[in-house]
């Protein structure tokens, strides 16, 4: 088998998707941001889209296909604002809660959404359902448009999760600042260790099948992507975080990116991008 | 005086198992007052006639007034009551020899002959010796005089069979091509000559079966000339094992092969079971599965029993070989379909092993080994007057160590491990009925693991490769009595345990233990030949015990909600299951040849209960019928119901509450067989096969008060079988088996569900196997195999899930709609036989997938489904083995 590795970014990928708040509550309003990432940065436009758990399904929100045509088919920058209103309007009522770059992307919960529910449904929440399609530059068919979606817990939870943050890079034991560019030898295999903020990892309560409290730990892992080079393992497994990253012997680009990843397995998420160059 | 022979010679072998071709001799098969049997000699017998009243012959006058002997060879035919119905001279001596022998041998009396179904006429070759008192030995007589008497033994010998070391008895020794110097050797194999003069001899000994010895000799004035020879067999192994591929006489179908031909079909590794997979209504089975596959049934429908005892699994785990030694195995009953009540609890076919009820009397080990693994088996006789027969094998694999170099960057491997044991113990000195035990077990490991470039997730749950444990044990007793003239009890216990563990990473393991306690036992009546009932009872009772761990609750399967709070779960249950089925078949012979036409009538009760509370109850009446149109063509049908109990996963909840009665199959089949004497048999059978209450997963559940499963699946599976077959009457057999067939499954007839071909359907079996015997012990064989591809589900791309970290595939056709390309393979064995004064030889090579190559088996795809690629079977491989075999 000579498959594309999945940790290559050589085409259109959504890798990441965080709200903030990471659990929202009813009536808040949550911040959406995508990673998503392209090697020729050809992406024209990414569409973001809503709907409650209990109208998804395995691939996530049922889209309005007209929706999506009416706003790839339009010359935005061609609108008044007025008719730019009318047709955030229009799509709204299909879902769209973003259409990046014109329209950041964020979702206002109803205050209501949780009632009629126990106190314990309402600490375990519901799940909404965002949706996002990424449209490359020239895209001629359906196959084109990369889609991925993510649920975003609300609720009225005692610890609401908070996104993880992570606060360095280390490389072969070195820190790596944020905004910092990583130089490296072609050919040569550097330990990488992304570095959490002291609060990630959080402490949580959870009330268990049988009733009763529990106060558990985050374990969060970390996925890593690249353009070029070879991991030996492209994810790690907590409570290990570190993989091995083979630098190529013969880069093609001059400098290439790096992103990391990090889940904590309760909705929350994280990235961190870094630039890398060779000596 | 009158002296005679009486037992020399008693060739109490069946003709047809002693000759290698299969033939009737012509002769014989016109003198035999029932027709016979060829269809019987072709089923092993479990116990052979044997003289009980002999008969004693008159000498000759004439002859003894000459001072000649003789030995007449005769065909005796002897019925099911043990009574001689016909004798026919073979080879007369002349004399008035052969008048006497043949009145006196009408005379005799032996026990019956029996195979599986009782007493069976059979035919016999019998030597009747005259050989006068020394005191009426005419002095004139050559090496016989008085005078040669009194000289010394000047030349002696002994004379051994080549590879057995058997001493062989009442061989001719001529010395010089002169009738009158000739003795022959005794019970030791010894000869002797007195007084031969000096000089140069030519020994020579002539025997059917065997290659004949010639060897010169120079006999030196005053010296003892002591020889030990050897002779070699033309044909060895028959005499040891006489298995075929058959069905009992009362099924519809019947696919005999001899089981000395299968185990050289190439692409077997010498499997007498896996040649099954050559056979009509066997559809091939992905590498690496080893999954039973016949008539488009599901693997699970299909039932396993040696020795008449089910057991879980036929093939060790990867599916190269079968769990019993192949020197073990005796025949092997493959019934695709339209079998009798006396199998049930399964909806597809059935594969009855049987292990060996002969053993040799001189011990006997055999070790095989190839690429694959080693293993062997030692046999013989043993305890006061060898009155019991043994029979231990032992087999250990090492494929393990070899896969991954063929598999190369196939990407996922798969490393199967396993081993077996079986030991047997057969009374061989019973009066009437048997008595044997047997105790076998296999257990297996099978590591499974999935390349990092493949479709998968990142949840840290879900990571590991996957490894199987199964193993299976069991000991069990046959008995049989009769229990009168016409009556006979058949009972076989057993009892055994069944392990098997799954485990999947670090966190998920589904343990099972089942003790087993089986009992099958038959009151077999027959009152006259066109008439016999049999009642059985097929009991299981097991005691059950699982422990299953997950990571997460089960719930959060149907929930879908990776970000769901996980808490490891876990099921441990313990119980009771018992499957009482009752069944009574009777065999109808209406007609005044009762071979002409046979009608068998059956109905079985199946009762299936779990201490949980589950219980289910059944009828399956069923019939079929065998009706010799003509004396070398048999047409024949059959209906029948049969009804299947959930696995015990499906029909299991904690709450007991399962709503679930059997799979039920509808089957018809009409067929036709023809066969050409000696050489040539044509079979044919269109069978149909309607499917009601199939399991399927109940994909909309929500919680734990909803079912598992539900039973609204249909299915439909027909088609036509084709077998013509030849045997080995000169150096060439081999057999052209062709299933055409289509099963298709509905999983919701009642609402949205559509007609999907099952997962294995494979629309065209071909499979041409042929072996040819070369000179000096080589033979050539080769097996050519086109399947068509299984079906497949297309996938093109996928949305990501962002949390999990993996792509949902999007099916771009309908589920199965698509097939992998046709499976084609050539197979090629060659083997050379060797044999030594000691010791057997058998070398061979196995050059399989010869021409294709690797075949297509899975569809696989990369991690967001925009590409597939092909998992395939084994490359060519090379796998030389070799056999050994000695005497001691």
């Amino acid at each position: 088998m000579d498959f594309s590795d999945p940790w290559v970014v050589d085409r259109l990928r959504v890798l990441a998707v965080k709200s903030e708040p990471a659990e929202p509550s009813p009536g808040d309003t949550a911040m959406l941001e995508g990673l998503v990432v392209s090697p020729d940065d050809d992406v024209q436009m990414v569409l973001w889209f809503a709907c409650l758990a209990e109208s998804a399904d395995d691939y996530g929100c049922e889209i309005d296909t007209a929706a999506m045509e009416s706003i790839m088919g339009t010359d935005l920058e061609q609108l008044s604002n007025d008719e730019i209103l009318a047709l955030q309007e229009e799509l709204e009522d299909a879902g769209l809660i973003g259409a990046e770059p014109y329209l950041d992307p964020s979702y206002s919960f109803p205050a209501d959404l949780l009632d009629g529910m126990s106190k314990e449904e309402r600490q375990e929440g519901v799940n909404l359902f965002i949706q996002i399609a990424a449209v490359p530059q020239g895209a001629a068919t359906d196959s084109d448009i990369e889609l991925a979606y993510k649920r975003i817990p609300v609720s009225r939870a005692r610890t609401p999760n908070d996104n993880p943050e992570i606060q360095a890079l280390a490389v072969d034991g070195f820190q790596l600042a944020p905004g910092s560019t990583l130089e490296v030898d072609p050919g040569e295999t550097y330990q990488l260790d992304p570095v959490l903020a002291d609060d990630a990892i959080e402490d949580y309560y959870y009330l268990d099948s049988d009733g009763e409290w529990e106060i558990r730990t985050e374990e969060p892992y970390f996925e890593f992507y690249l353009q070029e080079g070879g991991f030996d393992s492209w994810y790690s497994l907590y409570p290990e975080s570190s993989v091995s990253w083979t630098a190529p012997v013969a880069p093609l680009l001059e400098q290439q990116t790096i992103w990391i990843v990090v889940k904590d397995r309760r909705g929350g998420m994280n990235w961190w991008t870094q630039t890398v160059t060779y000596h | 005086m009158n002296a005679f022979l009486p037992a020399a010679f008693f060739l109490t072998r069946l003709l047809l198992a002693q000759d290698p071709t299969g033939q009737v001799p012509e002769t014989a098969a016109e003198s035999a007052t029932q027709p016979a049997p060829q269809e019987q000699a072709l089923t092993p017998l479990l116990r052979e006639p044997e003289l009980l009243d002999f008969f004693q012959a008159p000498y000759p006058d004439e002859a003894r007034s000459q001072g000649i002997e003789g030995t007449v060879r005769l065909l005796i035919e002897i019925d099911e009551t043990g009574s001689v119905s016909s004798v026919e001279i073979l080879e007369g001596a002349g004399w008035g020899f052969d008048e006497a022998a043949s009145e006196a041998a009408s005379h005799f009396r032996f026990s019956p002959a029996e195979d599986e179904r009782g007493p069976v006429p059979v035919l016999i070759e019998f030597e009747y010796g005259f050989q006068l008192a020394p005191d009426e030995v005419p002095a004139d007589t050559d090496n016989s005089t008085d005078t040669a008497a009194l000289e010394p033994v000047n030349l002696d010998g002994r004379l051994l069979e080549m590879g057995t070391r058997r001493p062989l008895e009442h061989f001719p020794v001529l010395l010089d091509d002169l009738p009158e110097i000739q003795t022959e050797t005794d019970s030791d194999g010894c000869f002797s000559f007195r007084g031969l003069s000096p000089g140069h001899h030519e020994l020579r000994i002539v025997y059917p079966g065997f290659v004949a010895l010639e060897k010169e000799l120079e006999i030196q004035e005053g010296e003892r000339l002591s020889l030990k020879l050897w002779m070699r067999n033309k044909s060895y192994g028959d005499d040891e094992i006489v298995g075929v591929y058959r069905r009992d006489r009362e099924e519809v179908t019947r696919y005999t092969l001899d089981i000395n031909q299968v185990r050289r079909v190439p692409g077997t590794f010498g499997d007498p079971i896996r040649v099954i997979q050559t056979l009509p209504g066997a559809a091939r089975s992905p590498f690496g599965t080893g999954l039973l596959i016949i008539r488009g049934a599901n693997p699970e429908d299909s039932a396993v029993y040696v020795d008449g005892i089910r057991i879980p699994l036929i093939y060790h785990l990867g599916g190269i070989v079968s769990v019993l030694n192949a020197d073990l195995v005796e025949s092997v009953d493959y019934l695709p379909g339209a079998y009798g009540v006396q199998y049930g609890r399964s909806m597809g076919g059935v594969i009855d092993v049987h292990t060996k009820t002969t053993y040799p009397e001189q011990r006997r080990l055999v070790w095989s080994t190839d690429i694959l693994d080693s293993g062997g088996l030692v046999e013989g006789r043993a305890g006061k007057n060898d009155g019991w027969g043994f029979a231990a094998a032992g087999r250990r694999s090492y494929i393990d160590l070899f896969i991954p170099l063929f598999t190369g960057d196939s990407g996922m491997f798969i490393k199967p491990r396993w081993l077996d044991y079986q030991l047997k113990l057969d009374r061989l000195d019973m009066d009437a009925g048997k008595l044997n035990l047997f105790l076998f077990g296999f257990d297996d490991i099978l590591q499974v693991s999935t390349p990092a470039d493949q479709a998968q997730g990142t949840d840290q749950d879900t990571q590991g490769d996957l490894a199987t444990r199964y193993g299976t044990h069991r000991f069990t007793l046959n008995w049989e009595r009769p229990l009168g003239r016409d009556l006979t009890l058949r009972l076989a216990p057993s009892l055994g345990l069944d392990i098997g563990e799954l485990g999947f990473g670090s966190d998920m393991n589904i343990d099972t233990r089942d003790w087993m306690l089986e009992i099958r036992a038959e009151l077999p009546w027959k009152p006259s030949p066109a008439f016999s009932l049999t009642p059985g009872i097929d009991l299981i009772a097991s005691y059950y015990f699982f422990d299953v761990g997950f990571p997460m609750d089960p719930a959060y399967f149907w929930e879908e909600d990776p970000l769901a709070e996980r808490e490891e779960w876990n099921l441990e249950d313990h119980g009771l299951g018992l499957g009482p089925d009752l069944y009574l078949v009777s065999e109808l012979r209406p007609l005044a040849d009762p071979e002409r036409l046979l009608i068998t009538p059956g109905l079985r009760l199946n009762y299936t209960a779990l201490q949980n509370g589950y219980s289910a109850l059944s009828l399956d009446p069923r019939i079929s019928t065998r009706w010799s149109l003509l004396d070398d063509a048999v047409v024949k049908a059959s209906l029948g119901l049969y009804h299947q109990p959930p696995q015990p996963f499906e029909m299991y909840r904690p709450d007991g509450n399962v709503d679930l009665g059997y799979e039920v199959a509808r089957s018809a089949t009409v067929g036709w067989e023809y066969e050409s004497e000696p050489a040539l048999s044509l079979q044919m059978e269109i069978f149909y096969k309607h499917l009601e209450h199939l399991l399927i997963p109940n994909w909309e559940i929500t919680s734990w008060d909803d079912p598992f499963f539900k039973d609204n699946g249909v299915g439909r599976v027909y088609g036509m079988e084709f077998l013509l077959k030849r045997e080995q009457v000169d150096d060439l057999y081999g057999w052209l088996s062709y299933t055409l067939s289509r099963s298709m499954r509905n999983d919701d007839p009642q609402g949205d569900g559509y007609w999907y071909p099952f997962e294995l359907d494979q629309t065209h079996i071909l499979v041409l196997v042929a072996g040819y015997s070369l000179p000096r012990d080589f033979e050539v064989s080769t097996k050519v195999q086109y399947v068509t591809g299984n079906p497949t589900t297309p996938y093109a791309g996928g949305v990501y899930d962002v949390d999990q970290g993996f792509y949902w595939p999007y099916q771009t056709a309908q589920y199965d709609s698509e097939r992998l390309p046709p499976y084609w393979s050539v197979d090629l064995r060659l083997e050379k036989l060797f044999t030594f004064r000691r010791w057997q030889m058998r070398a061979y090579i196995d050059a399989l997938n010869l021409l294709h190559g690797e075949n297509p088996e899975y569809v696989t795809y990369n991690y967001d489904y925009t590409e597939s690629a092909y998992v395939h079977g084994l490359p060519l491989i090379i796998n030389p083995g070799l056999d050994f075999e000695i005497r001691f």
